[in-house]
């Protein structure tokens, strides 16, 4: 009997996809729509500052935290609570709050249009009427806004403090929500890495204590992710604030007359495994991430003016897997579109 | 570094027996568990006698990590309504400015004005200061690195009512000479014991560091890496401060050749990612209107450097702003960095050289 149970079906294969993409959704979302993201993934956000990193990081968390359907109107989310940390501390609230009414005024003001059209009025009434019924939805807000869990670290022991009591925190927001966490975002891995790296304890060699340094606490900050995305599985995306360098300056004023934005000109260092940009993290957390991407301002003139209202364009790259291919989008009224 | 042996004020669970346990493993502070694996410690513990003893005392100090150690978790509308009730916005006093910034300086940001030598950037701190302190009736902490603070130069600013009037309004501003950053940060560690003990009216309300740049930069370079530590943590001070005690935090940092013998801000890259809000100052000295720009904005994205410049008039005049038509000074909050318009501070009546046809 013991024996036939092993053979026998659990269930079909049709019935895993169905459970895993309820419980275990992909994530896609430009600039990140190339690969599907997915829990267990921890992807890093590199740029030089400014590139639009915090707004994707806005924008991930606004696709989660937004239901798929709410009175009769589609917002497409995830309906998953989201969790910050913020390391740089320039997090604006106000910011998140715009571009939530943003998207889900745009999802509500599709139906009002669609049902005018359906009544055959003339568009110009058409026009008045929707401006007048688009207002968001102040309870969805409400509660969209309450499945965005947000904490500051003001330097590494806050942010291990944070990660330690991590684990109770999943528990009560599971609770409490009833749904557990999917996405966890940490704004700037590398914000407090020129403390860490002049951290110098010097100890008797008697004692086992272990040492303060970059090295150890980056050890124990990975250790600790880990194990947490074990128990509590969770989509990680962390940004990373990167010099590029000249070449990639995203000073408007340097014409960069030899790398145009565009795939075939792309100098060789990122043609071969060597990044674009010197990489300070240390070995421990390069071995933790499964994907990287880079973003920067585009410091092409042309595009800028010839399509954008004023929007800078930024591009993205994707290094890790490396696709040779560069996208480029903007930022506009709460949404990323991807520029052609 | 906090020592364990100070928990021992709760010896129901943090007692002798539990600090010689985390002793013989190598942790005698708070920091130290910080850095030690929890599960690897309680497996540890099962071979001790008292097991359970010393499992409730790792339990214990991780909810006393818990509780102390880092920020609270907070949800979006807690933090929508901590940001509408406390983080107000504080006028600079100039309208150009003011108009540039969306109303003027928010609290709980960190704002820098970048600029090269006589720009203007100590008359706007100055302008900033006594209108916070005439005006929005709060105090105005003053760390000055290069003697530049004047006295005369507030009275000017302030509209003067009255002689005591005045004097209210100069015992509102603090200010401290500070020549190195380890200064710096006395004062600032001690301004941080005092606002949590502040409360009512006249709180402080502005911290500007002028200059940060002249503090900082004698410590960068070579091939220490104290100094960029050092600036790192004066920048994570400072948004601290802004955050926890609602201060609008105002900081100067002057200009450097960059590519092209266009200026960039001193203090290099990794001070780029610090500050909230970037403001660049430049004097043209054909027409003696200086101009102010973003270089950076925490919630506005660039939008083009389009637009035309307005001459703002100084209070003497009393004449009021012409029209605006630089687009990111609309109403909807839209994303820009990098606008520019002019203005004109108010004149600076200096008593050697002042000749009236100067305007």
């Amino acid at each position: 009997m013991e024996a036939k149970r092993w053979i026998d079906v659990d269930e079909s294969a049709a019935e895993m996809l169905a459970r895993v993409s309820t419980e275990r959704p992909f994530l896609l979302l430009p600039p990140l729509h190339r690969l599907p993201l997915r829990v267990g993934n921890v992807v890093e956000l590199v740029g030089p500052s400014p590139s639009s990193k915090t707004l994707i990081l806005i924008q991930a968390a606004i696709s989660c935290i937004l239901p798929k359907e709410w009175n009769g109107a589609h917002y497409g989310g995830l309906e998953r609570p989201v969790m910050f940390i913020d390391l740089d501390c320039r997090f604006d609230i106000s910011c998140l709050s715009k571009m939530l009414k943003q998207r889900m005024m745009e999802a509500t003001g599709s139906i009002v249009e669609r049902n005018q059209e359906q009544d055959n009025v003339d568009t110009q009434s058409c026009h008045k009427i929707r401006k007048s019924h688009i207002a968001y939805d102040v309870e969805l807000y409400a509660l969209c806004m309450r499945r965005f869990l947000y904490v500051r670290c003001y330097d590494s022991f806050e942010f291990l403090a944070t990660l330690k009591t991590l684990y109770h925190q999943l528990n009560e927001v599971k609770e409490e929500q009833r749904s557990s966490v999917y996405l966890l975002m940490i704004d700037s891995i590398g914000a407090f890495h020129w403390i860490e790296r002049a951290l110098t304890l010097s100890l008797s060699r008697n004692t086992n204590r272990k040492s303060f340094s970059l090295q150890s606490i980056s050890e124990t900050v990975v250790q600790e992710m880990k194990k947490l995305l074990l128990v509590h599985p969770m989509l990680v995306i962390a940004t990373k604030t990167t010099n590029l360098g000249e070449r990639y300056s995203a000073n408007e004023v340097q014409r960069n007359f030899f790398f145009p934005d565009t795939p075939d000109y792309r100098n060789v260092a990122s043609t071969t495994h060597k990044l674009p940009y010197r990489e300070y993290m240390p070995s421990v957390w390069q071995s933790f991430i499964t994907h990287r991407i880079l973003v920067r301002a585009s410091a092409d003139d042309n595009l800028t003016t010839r399509h954008h209202q004023n929007c800078p364009v930024y591009i993205s790259e994707w290094l890790l897997p490396q696709l040779n291919v560069l996208d480029k989008f903007i930022v506009k009224d709460g949404f990323i579109f991807i520029v052609l | 570094m906090a020592p364990l042996k100070s928990l021992e004020q709760y010896p129901r669970i943090i007692n002798s027996h539990f600090l010689a346990f985390c002793a013989s493993h190598g942790i005698l502070t708070v920091e130290d568990f910080l850095l030690h694996d929890i599960y690897e410690l309680a497996a540890l513990a099962e071979q001790q006698p008292d097991p359970e003893g010393l499992k409730e005392g790792i339990e214990e100090l991780l909810s006393m990590v818990d509780g102390e150690l880092h920020q609270p978790w907070m949800n979006g509308m807690d933090l929508l309504a901590d940001s509408l009730q406390n983080k107000h916005v504080l006028s600079t006093g100039c309208e150009g400015i003011d108009l540039l910034l969306g109303g003027g300086l928010r609290e709980g940001q960190l704002t820098e004005l970048v600029g090269p030598s006589s720009s203007g950037k100590t008359q706007v701190c100055l302008q900033a200061a006594s209108n916070v302190a005439e005006k929005h009736m709060g105090r105005v902490v003053y760390l000055d690195t290069s003697n530049s603070f004047s006295p005369q130069r507030i009275a000017d600013f302030v509209d003067l009512a009255t002689h005591n009037f005045l004097q209210n309004v100069m015992k509102n501003i603090l200010c401290h000479s500070v020549f190195d950053i380890f200064t710096m940060f006395d004062i600032l560690h001690q301004l941080e014991l005092d606002l949590r003990s502040q409360n009512g009216p006249r709180r402080v309300r502005l911290l500007i560091v002028d200059s940060i740049s002249s503090l900082i930069t004698p410590i960068l370079g070579g091939s220490g890496l104290q100094g960029h530590s050092l600036m790192v943590s004066a920048g994570c001070l400072l948004k601290k401060l802004a955050h926890q005690h609602n201060l609008v935090v105002l900081v100067t940092n002057h200009t450097v050749g960059g590519e092209g013998g266009a200026p960039k801000p001193a203090l290099g890259e990794y001070w780029k990612s610090i500050p909230h809000v970037r403001l660049m100052l430049s004097r043209d000295r054909g027409n003696n209107t200086c101009s102010i720009s973003i270089l950076k904005h925490s919630s506005m994205v660039y939008l083009g450097s389009s637009g035309e410049a307005i001459p703002i008039l100084s209070k003497e005049t009393q004449n009021i702003m012409t029209r605006v038509t630089v687009v990111v000074m609309s109403l909807m909050m839209i994303f820009m960095i990098g606008t520019s318009i002019d203005y004109v501070p108010a004149p600076a009546p200096n008593p050697l050289y002042h000749s009236s046809d100067d305007y």
